[in-house]
C-alpha cells in the first residue's frame, strides 16, 4: 500500500493523536464508573404458597386485593389436609408499586430451593425436579392476566448438606445450586406473574426432600445502564460510520486498485459499525426477543474480522518472496476463524434460539444437550488455540525478518532505508497497540471477576463492572478508529519529492505485480530500480 | 453450669430482685406470639390494645402497621429457636415458670413449648400478668423467662432483634409490604429510581426496622444505665450475626453464557443458623460492668485482662443463677421433672448434666409412637403406630 498516514506523521502529531485517543478512553471509562449504575440487578422474591384445591387454571396472585388463599408454611395444620398437587407457588415479578420496563432488555429467573434435612426424607442422588411453570403478563393493574408461556420443565437438583446426617441436624437446610428457570428476551409488559406447580405422582418428583420454600431471583439489566450504553453505541456508530466512509473515499482516490490490507481494514471498519448499530432502540417499541441473539452475532462478526485482520496484517508484513496480497494465501487461518465462529454461532442458536420459542427451555438440563454443547465449546476452544498458535508463529517470523532487515539497514541506500524503516515502524506500532488492548481486556476481565461490583471513593460510588464494560467497548472502538485513521493512504506524497521511495508498494511483491502497482503514480524508474535490487537479494 | 453459693450474693440478688420487679421488660413484645392468628395487630385501635408493647413501640405500630404481622411471626420464631437451641440445658427457655405441684398436669405437645398453668400463689411472673385464664385464677406468661442482665437475657435479646430483621425481610420478599428496599429515592421519584438502578437490599430495611422497634424501649430509658446499654449492644450483636453470615450466589449470563456479565446477590442465612451462631456467642459471652470514662459511660469487662467485647459478642452484667432449684420470685422453674437422656453420660442432654443435686430417677412407660413413616412432599406422612415400652428418665426435685 502507499504511504500510510502514520509514516508521514511527525512524532509531535502522533503524540497529540495518542493523547486525544487517551482522553476519549478515559472519558468512556468515567461514563461507566460515574454515570451508569450497575449493569444488572438481582431481586429476590419469596414464592407464596397458594392453595388451588379445585385445580383450576386461574391465575393466582400472591398479594394485593385479589390475593389467593395461602399457607405460610407446610407445618400449619391446614397444610396437612392438602395434596401436593393443590399447591401453586405464585410470584409476581415487580414488587408492589413498581413496574417493569422495556429498558430492562431481558429478564432471567433463577430458582433457589430451601430444602430441610429430614432423616426419613432425604434428597436422593441424581434427582431431577419437575416443574409445571406458567408465565402471564398484564399492563394494567385492573385487567386480566394473559397467558404468555406454559411448559413442564425438568431440572437436575444438586444439593449438599454441610453438617453430618444425624437426627441432631434435622431441620438444617441443604446447600443447593441455583436452578436456571427462565430467560425472557424482551420485557414488553409491566407486570408478570409466575405460577409454578410441583406435580407429584409415583414417578415424578420423588426423592426431592422436604421443600420448605422456593425463592425466585429475577435478574434484569438496569434501565440506567441501558440508556448509557445505547447513547454510547449511537455516538460510536455514527463516528465509526463517518470514519469508515472517509477511509474508503481516501482509498478510492488512489489511482491503483486497493490492496488486500486496505480491504481488510475496510472490513474491520464495517464490522465495527455493524457492532455499533443500536438495535436496542427497536426493542423499546416492539416485542422482539431475537435482539439478544442479534447482539451476540454482532460481537461474533467483529471478533472474526479482527482475528482475520491480525493474521493478514502480519502476513502482509512478512516480506518474503511468496505470493501475497490475496486472500487465498491465508486460507487455512481464515478458514479456522470462520469455522470457530460458525461453531459458536450454532451454539448460540441452540441456546438462545430455544428461548425464542420457550423461555423456560434450558438446553443444559438434559444430558444429551449438555454433551453436545460441551463438544461445541471444546471444538471452538481448539480452533482458537490453533489460531493463536499460528498468529504467534507469524509474528515471530515477522520479527525475525525485521531483525534481518535492520541489520542490513546501514548498508542500504537512503530511499530504501526510509522505506524499510517505515514498514518496521508501522508493524511495531500496530503490534504494540494490539497487544496493549488485548492485555488490558484480559486484565480488566479478571479484575472484574474478582472484585465487587462497586467501590467507594470519597463521596462517589464507582461502578467497577459498568466501567469495565464501557471502557473495553470504547477501547476497541478507538483502536479501530486509530487503525483506520493512521493506516489510511496518505496524500502527502503528491507534494513531497523526497518521499519518492514511499510511492512504491511497501510489501515485497514479485516484479510483475510491482510494476502494475507503482506504474500509476510517478513512473516506474525509481521503483523498478528499488524492487530490482530487492529481487536480487 | 457453675454453682453459685448463696452466701456472697445477697447484695446482687437484691439488685436482681429490684430489676426483676421492674414493671416493663424490653422483650415483652414477644408475647405477640401467643395472640390468636385471627386477631389483627395493625391499625390504630388494635395497636393500643396490644399488651406488652412500650408506648414508643405502640407509636411504631401505629406508623407502620403493616409490619406488625411480621413482628408477630418474629416472636414465634424467637420462642421456637430459643427452645431448640437450649433444649439440652438446665435453662431451656421455657415461657412459663412452673410450680411444684403441677408435675401431674404436664401436657407435652411434642417438642414445642411445655405450656403449663402456674398457680398464682406460688409463682409470680416476672412481667405483669399479660394473659390470664378467663377465671383470672391462673397467670400464663408467654415470654421466655429470663433473669434480667444475665447471659440468657443477652441471648434472648440478640435472638429477638435478629428475628425481627429476618421476618421483616421475608415479608418484603413476599411482597406483603408496600415500602421496602426501594424506599430510597434515587434520581427523583421512587419508580424512576427502581427503573434506573434497581432496588437496594431488602435486608437493610429489615435491619433498620429492627433497630427502630426492638431498640426503642432501651433508648427510652436513657443510655447511661447499665441494662439499656447491655441490651442495645446485644440487639446489635444479633443483627450482626445475620449480616456476617450472608452468602453470595452468582450467575454468569454474557455472550453465549460466558462470564462477561455476572450478577451476584446475597442470600440471608436460615434462622436456625443464626440461632446456632448466637448460641456460640452465648457460650463465649463477656461479663461487663458499667464504667464511667470522662463524661460518658461504657461497658467494659469486669476482668481487666479480658479484651473489650467486639460488636458481635454478647455481654452480660450479672452472673447466671444456678437453675437447679425452683425460685418463684425470680421465675426460675428449676430442673424438677425435666426429661433427660439416661443412656449416654456424656451427651449434652445426659441426666448428669441437666439434673443437679438429688439426681434423676427412671421410670418405665408404655408409649405409642409413630414408626416406619413414609413421607411424600408436600404434606402427607403415612405412619404406623408402634407400641413401645421405654424408660423415661426425669430429674428429681
Amino acid at each position: 500500500m502507499a504511504g500510510a498516514i502514520i509514516e508521514n506523521m511527525s512524532t509531535k502529531r502522533l503524540i497529540l493523536f495518542g493523547f486525544f485517543i487517551l482522553v476519549c478512553q478515559v472519558f468512556s471509562i468515567l461514563v461507566g464508573a460515574l454515570i451508569a449504575p450497575s449493569p444488572t440487578s438481582a431481586i429476590r422474591y419469596l414464592a407464596t404458597k397458594c392453595i388451588n384445591r379445585y385445580r383450576t387454571h386461574a391465575w393466582l396472585m400472591p398479594w394485593g386485593l385479589t390475593r389467593c388463599q395461602q399457607i405460610r408454611s407446610f407445618d400449619e395444620p391446614m397444610a396437612k389436609t392438602l395434596d401436593a398437587n393443590d399447591i401453586v407457588f405464585a410470584v409476581h415479578l415487580p414488587l408492589p408499586n413498581h413496574e417493569m420496563s422495556p429498558w430492562f432488555q431481558y429478564m432471567l429467573a433463577v430458582l433457589q430451593f430451601d430444602i430441610a434435612f429430614k432423616m426419613i426424607n432425604q434428597i436422593e442422588d441424581d434427582v431431577t425436579i419437575t416443574i409445571d411453570a406458567r408465565l402471564a403478563y398484564r399492563d394494567n393493574v385492573l385487567s386480566e392476566w394473559t397467558t404468555q408461556f406454559d411448559s413442564v420443565e425438568q431440572r437436575p437438583l444438586r444439593c449438599t448438606l454441610g453438617v453430618p446426617k444425624t437426627y441432631e441436624n434435622e431441620g438444617r437446610f441443604y446447600q443447593c445450586d441455583p436452578v436456571p428457570f427462565l430467560e425472557l428476551g424482551s420485557v414488553a409488559h409491566k407486570y408478570f406473574l409466575i405460577n409454578m406447580r410441583l406435580p407429584v405422582n409415583d414417578t415424578v418428583n420423588i426423592g426431592i426432600g422436604e421443600i420448605k420454600d422456593i425463592h425466585v431471583v429475577g435478574i434484569h439489566q438496569n434501565g440506567g445502564f441501558t440508556k448509557v450504553w445505547m447513547s454510547m453505541k449511537t455516538v460510536f456508530s455514527s463516528w465509526m460510520l463517518v470514519a469508515t466512509a472517509w477511509y474508503w473515499h481516501r482509498v478510492s482516490l488512489m489511482t491503483r486498485p486497493p490492496v488486500l490490507l486496505e480491504k481488510v481494514i475496510l472490513a474491520l471498519g464495517v464490522s465495527m459499525t455493524f457492532l455499533n448499530v443500536p438495535v436496542q432502540w427497536l426493542s423499546l417499541g416492539f416485542e422482539w426477543t431475537w435482539i439478544l441473539l442479534f447482539e451476540d452475532a454482532q460481537q461474533g462478526v467483529f471478533y472474526s474480522v479482527l482475528f482475520c485482520f491480525w493474521i493478514i496484517f502480519c502476513g502482509e508484513h512478512l516480506m518474503d518472496q511468496s505470493q501475497r496480497n490475496r486472500l487465498s494465501a491465508y486460507w487455512w487461518q481464515v478458514g479456522l476463524v470462520l469455522f470457530g465462529s460458525c461453531i459458536l454461532l450454532i451454539f448460540d442458536l441452540i441456546e438462545r434460539g430455544g428461548h425464542l420459542h420457550n423461555p423456560f427451555y434450558n438446553v443444559w438440563a438434559s444430558e444429551f444437550g449438555t454433551k453436545v454443547l460441551i463438544t461445541f465449546i471444546i471444538v471452538a476452544g481448539i480452533s482458537s488455540c490453533l489460531y493463536f498458535f499460528s498468529l504467534c508463529c507469524m509474528v515471530f517470523c515477522v520479527f525475525r525478518t525485521i531483525g534481518g532487515k535492520m541489520q542490513q539497514l546501514p548498508t542500504m541506500p537512503a530511499a530504501r532505508r526510509l522505506r524499510y524503516k517505515g514498514i518496521i515502524f508501522r508493524f511495531k506500532f500496530l503490534m504494540l497497540v494490539s497487544l496493549a488492548c488485548a492485555a488490558m481486556t484480559v486484565i480488566f476481565f479478571i479484575l472484574n471477576q474478582v472484585s465487587e461490583g462497586h467501590c467507594y471513593w470519597g463521596d462517589y460510588t464507582l461502578q467497577v463492572h459498568s466501567a469495565f464494560l464501557t471502557g473495553i467497548y470504547g477501547m476497541w472502538n478507538l483502536y479501530v478508529f486509530a487503525i483506520i485513521f493512521l493506516y489510511a493512504p496518505s496524500h502527502k506524497h503528491s507534494r513531497n519529492k523526497s518521499a519518492d521511495s514511499q510511492h512504491t508498494d511497501l510489501t515485497e511483491k514479485p516484479e510483475c505485480q510491482e510494476t502494475q502497482l507503482t506504474c500509476g503514480e510517478h513512473g516506474p524508474t525509481e521503483a523498478y530500480r528499488i524492487t530490482g535490487k530487492v529481487a536480487e537479494e | 453450669m457453675p454453682t453459685v453459693s448463696t452466701v456472697n450474693l445477697t447484695a446482687p440478688l437484691l439488685l436482681l430482685l429490684l430489676w426483676a420487679t421492674h414493671p416493663t421488660m424490653a422483650t415483652n413484645w414477644l408475647s405477640l406470639a401467643r395472640l390468636p392468628r385471627s386477631r389483627p395487630v395493625s391499625g390504630a385501635a388494635p395497636c393500643a390494645r396490644l399488651r406488652g408493647l412500650t408506648p414508643g413501640q405502640v407509636g411504631v405500630c401505629r406508623a407502620r402497621g403493616e409490619v406488625m404481622e411480621s413482628v408477630r411471626k418474629a416472636a414465634e420464631m424467637v420462642i421456637e429457636e430459643c427452645q431448640h437451641q437450649f433444649r439440652n440445658r438446665r435453662w431451656n427457655c421455657s415461657t412459663t415458670p412452673r410450680g411444684i405441684n403441677v408435675f401431674g398436669r404436664v401436657m407435652n405437645q411434642g417438642t414445642s413449648t411445655i405450656d403449663m398453668m402456674s398457680h398464682k400463689k406460688l409463682i409470680k411472673c416476672i412481667d405483669p400478668c399479660l394473659y390470664s385464664t378467663p377465671d383470672k385464677k391462673f397467670c400464663v406468661c408467654h415470654v421466655p423467662v429470663v433473669v434480667p442482665g444475665t447471659r440468657e437475657a443477652a441471648f434472648v435479646h440478640a435472638l429477638s432483634s435478629a428475628a425481627v430483621a429476618v421476618a421483616v425481610t421475608r415479608a418484603c420478599t413476599r411482597g406483603e409490604l408496600e415500602r421496602c428496599g426501594c424506599d430510597r429515592k434515587v434520581r427523583g421519584v421512587s419508580p424512576e429510581g427502581f427503573q434506573w438502578s434497581g432496588c437496594s437490599d431488602n435486608l437493610s430495611y429489615g435491619v433498620a426496622f429492627s433497630q427502630t422497634f426492638v431498640d426503642e424501649p432501651e433508648r427510652a430509658k436513657g443510655l447511661s444505665a447499665g441494662r439499656p446499654l447491655m441490651n442495645l449492644h446485644n440487639n446489635e450483636a444479633g443483627r450482626k450475626a445475620i449480616l456476617h453470615n450472608m452468602q453470595v450466589e452468582c450467575k454468569c449470563h454474557g455472550v453465549s453464557g460466558s462470564c462477561e456479565l455476572r450478577t451476584c446477590w446475597k442470600v440471608m442465612p436460615p434462622f436456625r443458623r443464626v440461632g446456632a451462631v448466637l448460641k456460640e456467642r452465648f457460650d463465649g459471652a463477656t461479663e461487663v460492668r458499667l464504667t464511667r470514662i470522662g463524661s460518658r459511660t461504657a461497658l467494659l469487662p469486669r476482668d481487666p485482662q479480658v479484651k473489650p467485647p467486639a460488636a458481635r459478642d454478647l455481654v452480660y452484667l450479672a452472673p447466671s443463677p444456678d437453675f437447679c432449684h425452683l425460685d418463684p420470685d425470680n421465675g426460675i422453674p428449676g430442673t424438677a421433672g425435666r426429661r433427660c437422656n439416661g443412656t449416654s453420660r456424656l451427651a449434652p442432654d445426659g441426666c448428669e448434666l441437666v439434673c443437679c443435686g438429688p439426681g434423676f430417677r427412671a421410670g418405665r412407660a408404655e408409649v405409642v409412637q409413630r414408626c416406619s413413616c413414609k413421607f411424600s412432599w408436600c404434606c402427607s406422612v403415612r405412619c404406623q403406630q408402634c407400641k413401645n415400652t421405654v424408660t423415661i428418665h426425669t430429674c428429681r426435685v
